[in-house]
């Protein structure tokens, strides 16, 4: 009995031991919501963590989630009592829209060897265009097509400049059915041939440093041909095909107006 | 003494299955197991290598892998430069062509998020994302 007694007070006082010799990283916040501002090119998040254990805990790695985040600490090894971030810096290119990237943290802390930072941003555009591509069909009408953009509403833009690749294509911009939006409409001069432009968008803001944007029109080149003679069976056929062409639907080569 | 354990591990077990059932149908559309992809966009590498010149490849990924290797003849087409880059694959587009885009390996986001772009923003229909992406290629390159 004294036996027992005498090995369960060694396990209890084992225990009481590992307990008190530990390593753990207390993180401020393991999530962080930013809102960069349409000129940013990048949202840096800071987590932040102290160890609140008696001993150290090293870094053993540090993962982002993606090519476009880069994630880094401060120190290899956190002393008992220190405190520390890891910076996450995303960069946000030509991204748009909520984007949710996690940094993966891996430490010797037995209790919590990975821990998940995330980081969020909601990324909001000077300008967003709807569609990005206006096109006609080789010989349709040559109708005007809208492209729909839509302005940030931080960014008080008064009017669009848009510039075309080529002299194919006209574009005249209007004020659009809500307010920040415009509808750029673009018309080409002959649909008989194959052409491509870019539309370059300018935003007339005090608040843009110089960003522009594009967007496309385009005469698609004639249907290919089948390669395939024509006979009496085929003839009605083809004589269909090409009336088609001459008459889309209302809303062919414009989706999503 | 045997039967009682049993029995008392699966009442543990039942007892564990009623919360279980619960979040799995509360939180169904939030579940990791639950892939996002939707299979109609979604297509093996025989069935695009059997598209031949009736599709378009768009590389996804970072500039500096597209650099290193890529599927011939593919348009890279990523986030970084998405203005920058769109532009080429706009022009080269027709309609009766089918989109082929892949990033670097089944569990990369790119080539979904670039694939939704170009469906919602430039409303091009017939895009699909290479299941397997880049690796798939490879494995079936040597």
């Amino acid at each position: 009995m004294n036996t027992n007694f005498s090995r369960l007070i060694g396990v209890f006082a084992l225990a009481a031991l590992v307990q008190s010799a530990h390593a753990e990283l207390k993180w401020e916040q393991t999530s962080v919501d930013l809102r960069p501002g349409f000129n940013d090119k990048q949202a840096v998040a800071h987590f932040k963590y102290e160890n609140v254990g008696n001993t150290p805990v090293h870094f053993k790695s540090v993962h982002a989630s993606c090519g476009c985040t880069t994630a880094q600490t401060q120190n290899e090894q956190v002393g008992p009592g220190q405190k520390g971030e890891i910076t996450a810096t995303f960069n946000i290119g030509g991204r748009t829209g909520t984007q949710v990237k996690t940094v993966t943290v891996q430490t010797d802390d037995p209790e919590r060897s990975t821990i998940v930072l995330t980081l969020k941003a909601v990324i909001t555009p000077l300008l967003e265009f709807q569609p990005a591509l206006v096109y006609w069909q080789n010989g349709e009408e040559p109708k005007p097509k809208i492209i729909t953009a839509k302005a940030n509403k931080d960014a008080a833009i008064k009017k669009l400049d848009v510039a075309s690749s080529t002299p194919d294509f006209t574009a005249k911009v209007d004020a659009g059915s809500a307010p920040n939006e415009f509808r750029i409409s673009v018309q080409p001069r002959d649909t008989t041939k194959a052409v491509y432009a870019t539309l370059t968008i300018k935003p007339d803001s005090p608040a843009n440093t110089g960003n522009t944007f594009a967007v496309a029109a385009r005469v698609m080149p004639p249907a290919p041909t089948s390669g395939t003679a024509i006979t009496p069976s085929t003839k009605a056929t083809v004589s269909t095909v090409r009336h088609d062409l001459a008459t889309p639907a209302p809303t062919a080569g414009s989706p999503r107006q | 003494m045997k039967v009682s354990a049993v029995r008392q591990a699966l009442l543990l077990i039942a007892l564990a299955l009623v919360p279980a059932i619960g979040e799995a149908i509360y939180f169904r559309d939030k579940v990791s197991w639950q892939s996002p992809d939707r299979s109609s966009e979604m297509v093996n590498l025989d069935q695009a290598k059997s598209w031949g010149t009736n599709a378009i490849w768009v590389d996804a990924r970072p500039d500096n892998e597209f650099e290193q290797d890529h599927v011939p003849g593919a348009i890279p087409l990523n986030e970084d430069r998405w203005n920058e880059l769109l532009p080429t694959l706009l022009a080269q587009w027709s309609l009766e062509k089918k989109i082929i885009v892949y990033c670097s390996s089944q569990s990369c986001n790119a080539s979904r998020e670039v694939a939704r772009r170009l469906r919602d923003e430039a409303g091009l229909k017939d895009v699909f994302v290479l299941r397997g992406g880049w690796e798939e290629w490879l494995k079936n390159r040597r």
